[in-house]
């Protein structure tokens, strides 16, 4: 009984032995085939997982999606010839839907960071941004510089799992820092004079200042961080990432990538869309 | 019996006065303190919408939609889910009362939202593996999707929205697992061992005698289940499914119209959830006339 069980054992390693050669030979043609780009091709249809965020990605009031993401997601379709469903998500669960295959690219204004880039993939940036400071006159109104953040008294908001919140830690950590699941929360908190200070992508500080000149200001203008802002996606998967660095590559030589940034960051005209 | 006209005494106005003030107060604080600016007049194109001349649902109607189909099915299933675990609980086998215990018991003391997570993550990739259900969504003929967009969701969202009916369903069903076992337990006694002695087996006692009898207890908290799954389907925003309070907080965050889209969002529940409890009450009179 044991004698013929080692046998069979023996012999299966030995089938198992001589077919590895074999299986290295298809790894190379299997990992194309299993990338996200050949799927996307195969069904026809690119899945982006995004996140309402003014005037990166929101809802007109049709009900339609716009904002810069969109733009960049349509362009990249159109592009592959295939067909694009967008996946609105919540940003606090955005990477874990990534990598639970809810969508196969998050184009979504996502910074890269060290952190973020050891669960996902980053694509080459294909824009930047940075960490803007916007403040409430009736509770920060004596707030002139980043300094004066800095302090246990001020109460400094930012959207949950963002990198202001992962900023708003780290350059004031003596500061009461509370966050939100999102930016409406956060400016509604500066607005009934709750918290002090908002840490926010920009262009969001400078449009939320002068859409509410009364209740808010922007204390330090400009950005203090510069991020990279890239594509993520699923690790182990080289095709996928070679095509869209390219692509961002040929957005970003052509200029239509900063033909897009203008529209959407510059100017407001697309605001009558919005309601 | 003649009810009679009740006349409003000292109290009630007072009680009115009062909150018709608390009214009052929270809205004289958001238009001086918080100098809150209104903007109604945005409001009514995000629940219809006109179309070339004719009207459709915008986001906010069909987000309305999406969470009555998503209460239905989670209802419908977890009536099975509770009906077959329900008899698991007052069964004679040990090893189903342990089962359905246990069923009951996890799903009763865990938070609605982890559950979700869970089933999110893990139950949604093990479905669209198994079922392949993306590439059936997706591949349906044109007219099974539209058939599917009216009675579920759209084909693109199917996977999402079957994750949302299942995981809702199960929670829900532990619920119903002990309405079901309530029921059958406020059958008397005298009543399984009359039908024993009679000579029906115990199926037949179940089905002919006791569960008719268990109905009538077992649906009127059944229709209070339901308002309860409407209610609850609103943590589903989490997993992003398109329900109507995904689509307020995506328009919230769209047009920062903060106030205005609670209130409606809480209108369009109130209208639903009324609506719900009115019906189950015409429906517990009408089962009481029987009697």
């Amino acid at each position: 009984m044991v004698k013929s069980f080692v046998r069979t054992v023996l012999a299966l390693l030995l089938v198992v032995t001589f077919c590895l050669p074999a299986l290295a030979q298809n790894v190379m043609s299997d990992l194309s085939k299993e990338s996200v780009i050949s799927k996307v091709i195969e069904r026809n249809k690119l899945r982006v997982g995004f996140s309402t965020f003014v005037p990166w990605a929101m809802k007109d009031k049709d009900g339609n999606f716009i904002g810069y993401e969109i733009d960049v997601m349509k362009e990249l379709a159109k592009d592959l010839g295939v067909e694009i469903e967008f996946v609105p998500t919540t940003w606090s669960g955005i990477i874990p839907a990534l990598l639970a295959n809810k969508f196969d690219v998050i184009i979504g204004g996502m910074s890269v960071t060290t952190q973020r880039n050891l669960k996902v993939n980053f694509s080459a940036p294909y824009d930047y941004t940075g960490i803007g400071i916007l403040a409430s006159l009736k509770k920060g109104g004596n707030i002139k510089t980043l300094e004066d953040v800095n302090n246990p008294d001020v109460v400094v908001v930012a959207r949950i799992g963002s990198t202001p919140a992962a900023a708003a830690k780290k350059y004031f950590p003596k500061a009461t820092v509370r966050l939100f699941e999102k930016e409406t929360q956060c400016v509604q908190e500066l607005m009934t004079g709750r918290a002090a200070v908002m840490l926010a992508s920009a262009p969001l500080p400078a449009f939320k200042a002068y859409e509410f000149p009364k209740k808010l200001f922007v204390p330090v203008k400009g950005t203090f961080t510069k991020e990279p802002i890239a594509f993520a996606l699923r690790k182990g998967d080289p095709d996928t990432l070679n095509v869209l660095n390219n692509w961002i590559q040929i957005k970003h030589d052509s200029g239509w990538l900063k033909a897009r940034k203008d529209y959407w960051f510059e100017g407001k005209e697309w605001e009558s869309q919005l309601k | 019996m003649q009810q009679k006209r009740y006349k409003p005494v000292l109290l009630d106005y007072i009680l009115l006065a009062l909150i018709g003030g608390g009214i009052l107060y929270f809205y004289w604080q958001l238009e001086n303190e918080l100098q809150y600016e209104w903007d109604w007049s945005a409001i009514p194109q995000f629940i219809l919408r006109n179309k070339n001349g004719a009207w459709e649902p915008n986001f906010l109607l069909e987000g309305l939609l999406t969470t009555i189909r998503l209460s239905i099915w989670a209802t419908l299933l977890a009536c099975l889910v509770g009906v077959i675990m329900g008899l698991a609980r007052v069964s004679q086998s040990r090893f189903a009362r342990m089962v359905s215990r246990t069923y009951v018991e996890i799903v009763r003391n865990m938070p609605p939202i982890v559950l979700i997570f869970i089933s999110y993550f893990f139950l949604s990739a093990q479905l669209t593996h198994f079922f392949a259900l993306d590439t059936v969504a997706q591949e349906m003929p044109a007219w099974l999707a539209s058939v599917v967009s009216v009675f579920f969701s759209k084909p693109s969202q199917f996977t999402q929205f079957i994750t949302g009916v299942i995981t809702l369903g199960l929670y829900e069903g532990a619920y119903i697992t002990e309405i079901v076992r309530g029921g059958i337990n406020s059958v008397q006694r005298g009543q399984w061992e009359a039908s024993a002695s009679l000579g029906f087996n115990r199926f037949d006692q179940l089905r002919m005698v006791v569960l008719p009898q268990a109905l009538k207890v077992i649906i009127p908290p059944l229709a209070g289940q339901f308002i309860s799954t409407i209610k609850d389907s609103a943590i589903l925003s989490v997993i992003s499914i398109q329900e109507l309070t995904f689509q307020g907080l995506e328009l919230m965050a769209s047009t920062y119209l903060v106030f205005e889209v609670w209130t409606t969002i809480t209108l369009m529940y109130l209208v639903l959830t009324l609506g719900c409890s009115m019906l189950s009450r015409w429906l517990e009179r009408a089962l009481a006339w029987k009697n």
